[in-house]
C-alpha cells in the first residue's frame, strides 16, 4: 500500500519520537493503513487544534480537539482509552461529518491492524 | 434485506451465486451489515423509508469481470448502480438512487496506466484517487499538476462523471470538460472506447477527443448509459511559479464593472481561478448581522452603498490566482492593476502569495489552500465537522444548494435574493446576502451557493429538504438550474430543465431506452428512469 508522501512528512517532522517507538509487524500494518485512511483527518497538527476557517487544519483532530477541550488528547495515536469495538463501530458507521469506510477501502483485516495500533499503549 | 424491484428472493439468491462465480466469494457483499456500508453517510433521507439502500454489492476487479456482471444483470434484469471511489459525499456517497440496486463498486480497478508529462495526460482506472495519482506524480517527479476537487479520496473518474469541479486555471476546473478519452462497459456488456481510441492500435486517444461522428462522451456523465472503465485526463503541465494578487473596489455599484473585467481575463486565459470577495459585508456571515441588515427586506442600493461606507471597507474584492513563469505571472499581474487602475477609482491592489513551484514537501503540511497548487487533502471536512461555532450540535452531513447564475452583479444578487427568501419563508435565518459573491468552478458560469447541514434524525431532515427545494423553486423562478445535487433531490432539480415540455428529458429516456432496454444501469439517475420504471419520477 502506497502511504501518502505527505503524510511521511508531517510524521517525520512532528512526530519524531512516536516513529521511535517499536510497534508489533500487526500495529506497522495498522499504522500503514491509518496513514493512508485516517490520519489525513486524524493527523498531529502544529499550533493548535483549531486554527479557523480556512487555516491549515486537520478536521478529526480539530474536531475531537473541541470535543474534549484538553480531557483526552486530539490526536487519536495518543489516545490510551479507545476500546476496539467503538473504534471499529465508528469506522464502519460514521460519525458526524466522519463518513462511514467500506471493505473495499479498508477491509476488516486491515481495521483489526488500525485496531493494533491504536490501543497498543494500552 | 432489501431485495431489487420484482426479484424474487431465490431469484436473487441465484444472481448473487452468479456474481460469486464472476468476481469470487470475497467480493459479493450481501449481508445487512456489509450492504450498510454503501448508506450515503450525509442522507438527507437517513433512516427513512425513503433512504436509498442498496441489495448488495459486487467489486470487480477488471473489465472482464465487470462485462461478465453486467451480462448477469440483464438476465435477471437487476439494477446495477456503478461507483468509483464512491466517496460522493452530499450528492449520495456510493448510494444507488433506486432501493434494491446492486452497487457496483469499481474501488478495486485501480491501475494508473500511465502519467506522460510531455503530452500532459493521465490514462486511469475507476479506483483511482486523486490521492494516489498524486503520489504517482511525485514519486516519479513527473512534471504536471492536477486539478482537483476539494476532498483528495475521490477519483478523476468519478468526480469527472459527476460534474466535478475544481480550483486551477480555467478549462482544467471542469474536470468532465477535461477528460480525453473514454472506455467504457455498455448496459449490454460490449467494450467501446471513444474519440481516437476507436482506432484499433492508436497512440492518440489522450490527444484527439472526436474521432469522427457524434461525440458520445458527453452520454456517460450525470447518467445511466453505461459503465466508465478507463478514462484519459487532460493535465496542466507543473508551471514554474503560482502567484495571487487582490484587487479591491470601493463601491457596492461597483460589482457589475468588475465582472465585466474579470470575465475578460478569465476568457482571454490570462487568469486562473478568481476569487470573489466582500470585504464590507465579512460580518455577514453572522446570522444576527445579516438579520439585522435586512430588517426590511432586500435593502436599496442606497442603504448599501451607506452600509459599505460605515464598514470603511471597500465593497467587493477578487482575488486572481496565476500560473506561469515568473516573468509571465508578474507582467500580468501589472497589467491586471493597469486596465483595474483606467477602469475604477479606489481600486487598491495586494500582491499576496508567490510560490515556486513545485513545492518541496517538507512546506506541503503546513501550506494553506492545498486545493488550488493540486495537492489533495482532507483538510476541507474541518469547515463541516464539530467546530467551536457548532460544538454543541454538529451536523452529520450536508446537501450543497447550488444556483448557476449568469456572470452578472444582477444574476449575483438575485439568486442571492431568493435564496435568503426562501430562508426566510420557512423560518431559516437568511444565509445569502446582498454581498454574497459568486464562486467561479466553472469557468463561463457563477454558483450562488449554500451549504445545508443534513442530519441522521428525520424531523430535522425533513425541514433541510423543504428548505433545499424550496431554494430550487425559488431559482428556477428566475430561470435558474443547479449543476449537481443529492440522490433525493434529482427529479427535483431536473424538472427545472423543463424547455419545451421537458423535451430534452424525453430525448434522453429515449436514448435510455434504445441503449439499456433492460433498464439497469443505475435506474433514476438525474431523472432518467427506464421505460417499466418511469412511474418512479420523484
Ligand atoms: C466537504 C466536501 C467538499 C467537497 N468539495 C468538492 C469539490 O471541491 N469539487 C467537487 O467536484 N466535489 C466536491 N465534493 C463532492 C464529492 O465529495 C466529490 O465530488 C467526490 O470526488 C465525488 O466522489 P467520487 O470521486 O468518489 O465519485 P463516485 O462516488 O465514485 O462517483 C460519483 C457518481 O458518478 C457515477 N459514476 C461513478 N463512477 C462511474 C463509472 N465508472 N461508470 C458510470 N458511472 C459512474 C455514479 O452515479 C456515482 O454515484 C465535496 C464534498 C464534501 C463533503
Ligand atoms: C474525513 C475526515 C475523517 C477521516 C478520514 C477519519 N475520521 Fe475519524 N473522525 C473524524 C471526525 C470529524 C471525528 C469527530 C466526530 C465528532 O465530532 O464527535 C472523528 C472521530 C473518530 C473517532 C471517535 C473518537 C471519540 O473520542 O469519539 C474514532 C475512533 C475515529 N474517528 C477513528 C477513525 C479511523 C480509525 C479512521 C480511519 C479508518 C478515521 N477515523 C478516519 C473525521 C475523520
Amino acid at each position: 500500500m502506497r502511504k501518502l508522501t505527505i503524510l511521511c512528512f508531517l510524521l517525520v517532522s512532528l512526530l519524531g519520537t512516536a516513529q521511535a517507538q517499536e510497534l508489533s509487524p500487526t500495529e506497522a500494518s495498522g499504522k500503514v493503513v491509518f496513514d493512508k485512511w485516517c490520519e489525513p483527518c486524524h493527523g498531529r497538527i502544529a499550533g493548535g487544534v483549531f486554527g479557523g476557517f480556512g487555516a491549515h487544519a486537520l478536521p478529526g483532530t480539530s474536531a475531537l480537539g473541541v470535543k474534549y477541550k484538553g480531557d483526552l488528547p486530539a490526536v487519536l495515536e495518543d489516545r490510551v482509552d479507545l476500546q476496539p469495538i467503538y473504534i471499529r463501530t465508528i469506522v464502519r458507521n460514521g460519525l458526524y461529518g466522519m463518513p462511514i469506510t467500506r471493505k473495499t477501502e479498508v477491509s476488516d483485516a486491515d481495521l483489526d491492524n488500525i485496531i493494533a495500533y491504536l490501543t497498543r499503549n494500552q | 434485506m432489501a431485495l431489487p424491484p420484482n426479484i424474487s428472493e431465490t431469484e436473487f439468491a441465484s444472481a448473487l451465486n452468479e456474481f460469486v462465480g464472476a468476481v469470487g466469494p470475497d467480493w459479493v457483499f450481501s449481508s445487512d451489515a456489509d450492504v450498510a456500508l454503501y448508506r450515503d453517510s450525509y442522507s438527507p433521507l437517513w433512516g427513512e423509508e425513503e433512504e436509498r439502500i442498496a441489495s448488495a454489492a459486487v467489486a470487480p476487479a477488471n473489465v472482464e469481470e465487470v462485462q461478465q456482471i453486467v451480462r448477469i444483470a440483464n438476465r435477471y434484469r437487476i439494477p446495477l448502480y456503478p461507483i468509483s471511489t464512491g466517496r460522493n459525499l452530499t450528492y449520495g456517497g456510493a448510494a444507488p438512487n433506486l432501493s434494491g440496486s446492486v452497487v457496483l463498486d469499481l474501488k478495486r480497478m485501480n491501475r494508473i496506466i500511465e502519467v506522460n508529462d510531455k503530452r500532459n495526460y493521465a490514462l486511469v482506472e475507476p479506483g483511482v484517487s486523486y490521492f494516489d495519482l498524486y503520489n504517482y506524480i511525485t514519486e516519479r517527479g513527473l512534471k504536471v499538476m492536477l486539478d482537483i476537487p476539494d476532498p483528495g479520496w475521490g477519483s478523476p473518474i468519478g468526480n469527472s462523471l459527476d460534474h466535478g469541479v475544481g480550483y486551477t486555471v480555467g478549462p482544467y476546473r471542469d474536470h468532465f470538460g477535461s477528460h480525453i478519452g473514454l472506455e467504457i462497459v455498455s448496459a449490454e456488456g460490449e467494450l467501446i472506447r471513444t474519440g481516437a481510441g476507436a482506432v484499433p492500435g492508436s497512440d492518440a486517444w489522450q490527444d484527439f477527443h472526436y474521432g469522427v461522428g457524434p461525440s458520445i462522451d458527453g452520454l456517460f456523465a450525470q447518467s445511466n448509459f453505461g459503465i466508465v472503465t478507463k478514462m484519459g485526463v487532460k493535465l496542466m503541465p507543473m508551471p514554474e511559479t503560482f502567484m495571487t494578487g487582490t484587487v479591491t473596489v470601493p463601491r457596492y455599484q461597483d460589482l457589475q464593472a468588475m465582472i465585466e473585467e474579470v470575465n475578460y481575463l478569465e476568457d482571454s486565459l490570462l487568469v486562473g481561478m478568481p476569487w470573489y470577495g466582500s470585504p464590507a459585508g465579512r460580518g455577514l456571515f453572522d446570522p444576527a448581522t445579516n438579520a439585522d441588515l435586512m430588517q426590511n427586506g432586500w435593502p436599496s442600493v442606497e442603504q448599501l452603498e451607506e452600509f459599505v461606507s460605515a464598514q470603511n471597507k471597500p465593497a467587493w474584492s477578487v482575488t486572481f490566482q496565476f500560473y506561469g513563469p515568473e516573468e509571465v505571472v508578474r507582467a500580468t499581474w501589472t497589467a491586471v492593476q493597469r486596465r483595474f487602475r483606467d477602469k475604477f477609482s479606489g481600486a487598491a491592489f495586494e500582491e499576496e502569495d508567490f510560490y515556486n513551484l513545485p513545492i518541496p514537501d517538507e512546506d506541503i503540511p503546513a501550506l494553506p489552500d492545498k486545493v488550488r497548487l493540486g495537492i489533495p487533502s482532507l483538510e476541507i471536512f474541518h469547515i463541516v465537522n464539530r467546530n467551536p461555532m457548532n460544538d454543541n450540535d454538529p451536523p452529520d452531513g450536508h446537501a450543497d444548494m447550488f444556483a448557476m447564475a449568469p456572470r452578472t452583479a444582477e444574476g449575483v444578487h438575485t439568486a442571492a435574493r431568493v435564496i435568503a427568501e426562501a430562508f426566510q419563508e420557512l423560518d431559516f435565518p437568511a444565509a445569502t446576502h446582498p454581498f454574497s459573491t459568486p464562486v467561479t468552478y466553472y469557468s463561463r458560469a457563477f454558483i450562488v451557493g449554500v451549504v445545508v447541514p443534513t442530519w441522521r434524525d428525520p424531523a430535522k431532515n425533513a425541514a433541510m429538504r423543504a428548505l433545499y427545494e424550496r431554494c430550487l423553486d425559488k431559482i428556477a423562478e428566475q430561470g435558474m438550474g443547479t449543476y449537481r445535487t443529492n440522490l433525493a433531490f434529482q427529479d427535483h432539480a431536473v424538472s427545472k430543465y423543463s424547455f419545451n415540455d421537458n423535451a430534452l428529458l424525453k430525448f434522453q429516456e429515449k436514448l435510455k431506452d434504445g441503449i439499456d432496454p433492460n433498464g439497469i444501469i443505475s435506474p433514476g439517475r438525474y431523472g432518467i428512469w427506464p421505460a417499466n420504471m418511469r412511474n418512479n419520477r420523484g
